[in-house]
């Protein structure tokens, strides 16, 4: 037997392992990145729609891009990254073992990162173990790496960022959502991934939870119904849908077995999402030189993940002499700042849970988006982003402090200001001239903003609206546009069509609608 | 009920009073329903485990992976504690399930040690 040693093992290589091995053999370390999976990335490949943040949170870029842009810079700088690679144990002295083929290799690492990431929670039910029941994750896996439809008809059961943002890509799938359910009793994602569902016609159902699958060999049909402030049933509201496929957001659990083995003292935290190790605010465990980061060290988003990464690569070199004090602590700065960026606002750690009723700004924030998962018509003109001035003009549906500013650089026109506080709602400067090159709608990450033109023609305005799906309505086609909660509202004329790489697979689709028709119809939807 | 106390077999939980869903599936590699958990616990079998050897539960393909989280809260509420308060069963390798071939089988080339 032999046992290869490198600087840095790193278990994981998802966006916080593959951050954290750039960072490190950047400052000269040899590392290694084991990953049990036969693509690497993580979850970053499967995320097919735009991230949130600031520039330099990647924000506008797609998930699987930035796993493209980890990888490719990871190679460069020598990283090695071991694919079909599982580590089945790590000991004393930082060992690891690892299944490669038919074999079990032994590797110490002068340091260690685990950065495993997390597994999806399930909930039981009548029926819960029936084929068609599966994780929103899995959906995520077979449509987006795999070219799989998870099934037809789909009920979603988790109102979080995964059980929105899974519930668009199975639209765009071809995919019909019937039914959107959670059962707290508000919406638990970003508000804005809610309306970009609500607004294609699907249903949401708060306070609602699943009571059971139907079908013998596999589900045919789910019963949903009302729960009270205890979560139990209230009897008379059962709700019937016919469906192949029900798919479960309900939470994830930190992949943290390995730490545990290893010794690390460990925490079960709530807050993070279950058994953690403790660590310090480099990710350095109890037992020095053993790293964590990402969400095996408590359930976050992508984004923040990739900045803990940067920080325990860091931290790792600085630990094995690479680097000295100074850099480290530099370099910790800057890195702290941007994940303190990111964890600001409505949907701060310290908000979890809570009813934030007023924006920063103090507005009243729209009950019917987090009832319903749409903005309510006489709550819409509330919100700095909406205005109405003479010509085309953008409207700007971001209602709730998150952190993400792309929209304020995308207009050349400089008429979008969100300024320095990043959690602040965009508002529209009306005293500057929209020219309508639609910059801002395909910016956004949220496809909250639409180009409004009340006087397009006599009696008629359009509306510009972002349009992720095929097949690309063509110009001079007929439909109906359809407004916040998906109703058909009018009828819509298609009368331009706009792709671009700049606005990377958000086409624009400029729809003629009635006057009285443009603060409402917000999709399009073919005759 | 404290850590400590659940080591207290003096404890008496009251009867087992069977509910409507007993018979669901919980642990699905082992096929464990959760009234088999339940009354687990009730013959004295108060931690994560102790639960696990009594009924293999999480012991299965997917070790636990799926279950874990149900089998605790489960546990939790026959013993009237916080789940937090479980210890979650030991971890140890293979962490993954593998074929004992394959874990017998140590590679054998010289590694270009540096």
């Amino acid at each position: 037997m032999s046992m290869k040693r490198y600087d840095l093992i790193i278990v994981g290589a998802g966006p916080s392992g593959l951050s954290a091995a750039i960072e490190a053999a950047r400052r000269g370390l040899k590392v290694v990145v084991f990953d049990e999976n036969e693509k690497p990335g993580g979850q970053l490949f499967k995320q097919i729609h735009k991230f949130f943040g600031s520039k330099e949170h990647k924000a506008k870029v797609r998930g699987f891009v930035i796993g493209q842009q980890l990888l490719q810079e990871a190679a460069e700088l020598g990283v090695e990254v071991v694919l079909n690679a599982t580590v089945v144990g790590m000991y004393m002295d930082k060992e690891i073992v690892v299944k490669m083929g038919e074999e079990v290799h032994h590797f110490k690492g002068d340091s260690i990162l685990i950065a495993t990431g997390a597994a999806e929670n399930m909930v039981t039910f009548d029926g819960w173990t029936l084929p068609g029941v599966i994780g929103a994750g899995a959906a995520q896996t077979m449509m987006n790496l795999h070219g799989i439809k998870p099934g037809s008809k789909i009920l979603m059961l988790g109102s979080g960022n995964v059980g929105l943002v899974v519930s668009y890509q199975l639209l765009q799938a071809g995919c019909e959502v019937v039914a959107l359910v959670d059962a707290a009793p508000r919406v638990g994602g970003y508000g804005v991934h809610a309306a970009k569902v609500a607004r294609c016609g699907v249903p949401f159902y708060l306070s609602h939870t699943i009571m059971k699958a139907e079908g013998t060999e596999c589900v045919t049909g789910v019963t949903i119904a009302q729960v009270d402030s205890h979560f139990k049933f209230i009897p008379g509201t059962e709700k019937h849908f016919d469906v192949d496929t029900i798919c479960l957001a309900v939470g994830l659990s930190p992949m943290s077995q390995l730490l545990k083995m290893a010794g690390c003292e460990m925490e079960d935290n709530p807050r993070r999402g279950g058994q953690v190790p403790i660590c310090d605010e480099y990710g350095e465990t109890s037992i020095k030189g053993l790293f964590v980061a990402g969400d095996v060290s408590g359930i976050e988003e992508a984004s923040s993940a990739m900045i803990e990464g940067r920080i325990a690569g860091i931290a790792a070199a600085y630990y094995l002499g690479y680097i000295d004090k100074e850099e480290l602590d530099a370099k910790y700065q800057e890195n702290q700042a941007a994940l303190a960026g990111l964890r600001q606002g409505m949907f701060a750690p310290e908000n979890r849970g809570k009813l934030v009723e007023k924006t920063e700004e103090g507005i009243d924030v729209s009950m019917n988006l987090l009832e319903k998962g749409f903005i309510a018509e006489d709550e819409i003109e509330r919100f700095p982003g909406v205005t109405h001035t003479k010509g085309i003009h953008p409207v700007i549906e971001c209602s709730q402090n998150i952190p993400c500013n792309p929209c304020q650089d995308a207009c050349p026109k400089h008429c979008i200001k969100i300024g320095s506080h990043i959690t602040a709602l965009p508002a529209v400067d009306e005293n500057v001239e929209c020219v309508g090159c639609g910059m801002c709608v395909a910016s956004c990450s949220g496809q909250a903003i639409f180009l409004v033109q009340e006087d397009y023609e006599p009696g008629y305005g359009t509306v510009t609206l972002p349009y992720e799906f095929l097949p690309l309505p063509q110009k001079g086609d007929k439909g109906f546009g359809l407004d916040r909660s998906g109703k058909k509202v009018c009828e819509a004329e298609v009368v331009q069509v706009r792709t671009s790489p700049a606005f990377d697979h958000t086409n624009l689709l400029t729809i003629k609608v009635p006057s009285d028709m443009v603060m409402k119809a917000r999709f399009y939807k073919a005759e | 009920m404290t850590m400590e106390n659940i080591y207290d077999r003096a404890i008496t939980l009251g009867e087992y009073v069977p509910e409507p869903d007993d018979d669901r599936i919980i642990c699905r590699c082992e096929e464990i329903t959760k009234g088999e958990i339940r009354r687990a616990v009730h013959d004295g079998m108060y931690t994560i485990t102790e639960i696990r050897r009594y009924l293999r539960t999480g012991m299965g393909l997917c070790q636990g992976q799926t279950c874990a989280k149900l089998v605790k809260s489960i546990v939790a509420r026959e013993l009237e504690v916080s789940p937090a308060v479980l210890e979650p069963a030991t971890s140890r390798s293979p962490m993954r399930p593998i074929e004992m071939k394959i874990f017998a089988q140590e590679a054998k080339e010289v590694g270009d040690n540096v």
